[in-house]
């Protein structure tokens, strides 16, 4: 009776009642793993040849931050436009998502970005500028004399490009087809490149002969003037042939209208693909021959594919052993050939069937077999302390350091790859001139992309990449619960009929929708997005954001849940130091 | 990918004592983002009633009722009174109780509450066992665990009991199921609860225990997306006790779910078997039970 009165007198109940918080508990202290944002390379990146940041682009993009991406692009290449249209696209090679349903369209959304930030005018501008100036001479107006230039104008040099021609872009101008890169397209990427200064003089043929004096004039040389020397087939009757750049060029020049009949074209590369292409165009009817099998050829399936649904025909396991004039056609004699195992390049070889012959007559003879370096611009071949041979660079020493680059040193030749010479000539040229020969090695090790051998201007330059763990994100590092199967977006496609009928280009562009839809299929490999699923997840709370994504070690346990629920591998656990 | 949409405000403190990877934190965490300030909670006995902090620390930034074990139920009861009579019928009373607080030693309570239709939200986090003392074996606790209770052969060989079951024979307003490896989901449900005022309603949310289910601590969230993808939780939500809707559908077999976890390392592939029979026949029954068809468990990114 007394309690209950005391309580009713005094309602409020005696209960122990908290005032503090946890927060005073360093529970970082239990911690024996610790995990860390640890942001890795991409496979496409590492696989592309001008090392662009590939993953990083795709997020931009997918954010609709066009202009970030394109800046992104525009600092490892100049020519996204281009590069968009005839890059043979490695990055989709490697891609992760591959695994899961279709790669991403890397390519159609570099060809997107390309040509919004021509439309847009959006260029870059140099990014440092050296204590001495500095100015190099450039050899050639072709995609690596260009990239060199550009690289180095991107470090604050000066440049003076010599090209023999009347026009900029050398076998971007006159060795693809129009119906892949249209001149507009080119003219508007160079354009933005002399915007950093560059002069083109035109017209201007260099001779090996006027090398030393040039280097005198200047602080380093580039040499990329491509390889001028056509590969012969060396058999009777050759002369009735037309080399198959030398054509193509023509047809860029507009110097052919039509050609008429069956028309040979010898090769099994991507010369052959677009000079049958070419033809078909023109309303002819080619006949690709070749002396091995289809799957041998080096020409990209893709662009087999394309020519067969042309209408290219194709004559495989033949070779040819003499052509003959018979009035206003040419009797082509073709020996035939079996396929005979594999040679110790790992190419599949062939030898002849015995004595079975073939002839085939056609109107017109075309050779695609590929080029090499004329013998005076070969670049040096002796062992000296003064010389490195780099992959995509040959670099000389000297008081101007002379760099043969392009596809006189190149192992593939194509447009990026021009563009991985460039740049590593401009970073060499830069690092030799700034911190001496001896460094260039270690300067471009840093600029490394993952395992190499591309190249990083952002890396060189110390940018945030620099710092990215090269080790390349497999796809079963990956945490797939949060992706589902999504359909690769194609842009429209020319019809096989439509394609024969002209050079207009065959691929349409990404709309702006389009654009980020396909960029968002892309996992982010090893790169943060800021999901923030590690910071959802964490039972601590200890996953601070801001710029990034920072673990509070004061509290981290180290359960390790923000490692796992990354999806894209952007984090990693090391052993705490006891 | 979808970012996950889970909301800023955060209510637990850092520097609380639940082990590294505790699953039951990440829950708490999630339910409290979904429920907002205005809330008490009542804890009785169970890993939360430490987690929540010694006297004089608090790891919430809402009130919190340390209770008796067995009284979860009814103490929420009387804090909704409480509040009722000092005018806050809007505060939002969470009862959060272990699995063996609700289906073992509090299910009286809780049902005396459910059948009063308190307006209280009674929350079960379930990490199938009696963990803070040790893993002693509840009625939660799955066919074939191994705990301290039920060791080596004598691994348990009855099923877990149906809870929700349990409280859809009630007839409560809203009971549902929910994980931490769905924080949208697990949001959406929270909220819907809250704003069921006037009525008891439930939630079981799964909640991992990397200490007593031997599992290294980083799988916590993976091995409750395991368990919804398998159909060993699958996430529903019952309304009145009879209208019932299915969230998701597994896709994986229950192997995927148990081969990581220490406490069913012991089980041959005939028990596994046999486990995968159950969790087909209570799928089967949850599925004849359920209007429309359900989500794929994966797709919530
Ligand atoms: C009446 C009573 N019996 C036993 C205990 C000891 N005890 C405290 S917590 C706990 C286990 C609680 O298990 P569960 O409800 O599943 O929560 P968990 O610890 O697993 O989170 C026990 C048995 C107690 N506090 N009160
Ligand atoms: S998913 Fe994206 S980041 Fe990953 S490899 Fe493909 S393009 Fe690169
Ligand atoms: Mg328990």
């Amino acid at each position: 009776m007394e309690i209950h009165t005391a309580l009713s007198k005094q309602p409020a109940v005696l209960l122990a009642c908290s005032t503090l918080s946890t927060d005073t508990n360093m529970t970082g202290t239990w911690r024996f793993v610790r995990p860390f944002h640890d942001e890795k390379t991409a496979p496409c990146g590492a696989a592309c040849p001008a090392g662009e940041d590939i993953a990083r682009i795709q997020m931009l993009t997918g954010r609709g931050a066009f202009r970030d991406a394109v800046e992104t692009i525009l600092l490892e290449n100049p020519f996204p436009a281009t590069c968009g249209r005839v890059c043979f696209q490695f990055c989709e090679g490697a891609c992760n998502r591959a695994s899961f349903d279709d790669p991403v369209g890397i390519r159609y959304v570099e060809r997107f970005l390309g040509d919004m930030a021509l439309a847009e005018g959006w260029a870059r501008v140099p990014l440092k500028e050296p204590e001495t100036p500095r100015k190099a001479a450039v050899i050639g107006a072709g995609p690596a004399g260009l990239s060199a230039a550009y690289f180095l104008g991107l470090l604050g040099w000066s440049c003076e490009v010599f090209e023999a021609a009347r026009e900029p872009g050398g076998l971007m101008r006159w060795g693809i087809p129009a119906y892949r890169l249209s001149k507009d397209v080119l003219q508007r990427e160079v354009a933005r490149i002399l915007r950093l200064g560059i002069v083109i003089k035109y017209g201007r043929t260099v001779r090996p002969q006027d090398l030393a004096r040039i280097r005198e004039e200047y602080d380093a040389v580039f040499v990329g003037c491509g390889l001028s020397r056509s590969i012969r087939l060396q058999i009777p009757g050759e002369d009735l042939a037309l080399e198959g750049l030398d054509f193509l060029g023509r047809i860029r020049r507009g110097e052919v209208d039509a050609v008429s009949g069956t028309a040979a074209v010898i090769g099994g590369g991507n010369t052959a693909m677009d000079v049958a292409r070419s033809l078909v165009r023109l309303g002819a009817e080619p006949i690709i021959v070749y002396r091995r099998r289809r799957e041998d050829m080096p020409a990209f399936e893709h662009e087999i594919i394309m020519a067969l649904e042309e209408g290219v025909r194709l004559m495989e396991l033949v070779s040819p052993l003499k052509a003959n004039r018979d009035g206003e056609d040419i009797i082509l004699t073709l020996q035939e050939m079996r396929p005979a195992g594999v040679g110790p390049d790992g190419r599949a070889r062939v030898a002849p069937d015995g004595e079975r012959r073939q002839s085939l007559r056609v109107r017109s003879l075309f050779t695609a077999l590929g080029s090499s370096a004329a013998p005076e611009w070969a670049p040096p071949a002796e062992q000296s302390q003064q010389l490195l041979r780099l992959g995509h660079i040959t670099i000389r020493n000297g008081p101007a350091p002379l760099v043969f680059g392009g596809d006189l040193t190149n192992e593939t030749q194509s447009v990026t790859d021009a563009v991985a010479s460039g740049k590593m000539a401009a970073l060499a040229l830069d690092t030799c001139l700034e911190e001496g020969w001896e460094r260039i090695i270690q300067s471009l090790g840093r600029a490394r992309v993952g395992p190499g051998p591309a190249l990083s201007m952002e890396s060189y330059l110390g940018g945030a990449r620099a710092d990215r763990n090269r080790t390349v994100v497999s796809f079963e590092q990956l945490n797939m619960d949060y992706f589902q199967p999504l359909q690769r977006i194609l842009p429209t496609i020319q019809s096989p009929e439509e394609r024969r009928a002209g050079f207009s280009e065959i691929e349409g562009v990404y709309k702006k929708e389009e654009a980020r839809a396909e960029a968002t299929r892309c996992f982010n490999c090893g790169i943060c997005n800021e999901c923030d699923n590690c910071r959802i997840f964490c039972p601590e709370v200890a996953v601070e954001a801001g710029s990034g994504r920072r673990i509070l070690l004061d509290y981290c346990k180290g359960c390790g849940i923000c490692v796992v629920e990354c999806p894209r591998n952007a984090l990693s656990l090391e052993e705490e130091a006891s | 990918m979808r970012p996950l949409q889970v909301p800023e405000e955060e209510y637990l403190r850092r520097g609380h004592v639940g082990c590294a990877g505790c699953g039951a934190v990440i829950a708490m965490r999630f339910a409290l983002k979904a429920l907002g300030p205005d809330t008490v909670v009542v804890i009785p006995a169970c890993c939360w009633g430490v987690i929540a902090g010694a006297y004089p620390q608090s790891s919430l930034d809402v009130p919190i009722l340390h209770a008796a074990f067995a009284t979860a139920g009814a103490t929420a009861s009387g804090v909704r009174a409480a509040l009722d009579m000092r005018g806050e019928p809007d505060t939002t009373v969470m009862a959060w109780a272990g699995d063996g607080g609700t289906f073992d030693i509090g299910l009286q309570s809780l049902s005396g509450a459910v059948e009063r239709d308190e307006d209280i939200l009674y929350v079960c986090y379930d990490n199938e066992a009696y963990m803070n003392t040790g893993v002693q074996r509840s009625s939660s606790t799955p066919y074939g665990t191994r705990t301290t209770t039920t060791p080596r052969e004598g691994w348990k060989r009855t099923r877990k009991k149906n809870i929700m079951e349990t409280l859809a024979a009630h007839r409560i307003a809203y009971a549902a199921t929910a994980s931490i490896a769905y924080p949208e989901d697990m949001i959406r449900k929270f909220r819907k609860a809250r704003d069921l005022k006037g009525h008891a309603r439930f939630l079981h949310v799964f909640a991992s225990c990397p200490t007593g289910w031997g599992v290294p601590s980083e799988l916590t969230v993976k091995l409750a997306r395991l368990a919804v993808r398998t159909n060993v939780f699958p996430l529903y939500e019952v309304e009145n006790g009879v209208s019932y809707t299915l969230n998701t559908e597994g896709d994986l077999p229950v192997r995927a779910y148990l081969s990581p976890q220490g406490r069913f390392r012991h089980l041959s592939p005939e028990d596994i078997q046999d486990i995968q029979r159950m969790v087909d026949e209570d799928w089967r029954l949850l599925r004849a039970k359920a209007q429309g068809p359900p989500q794929r468990a994966r797709l919530m990114a």
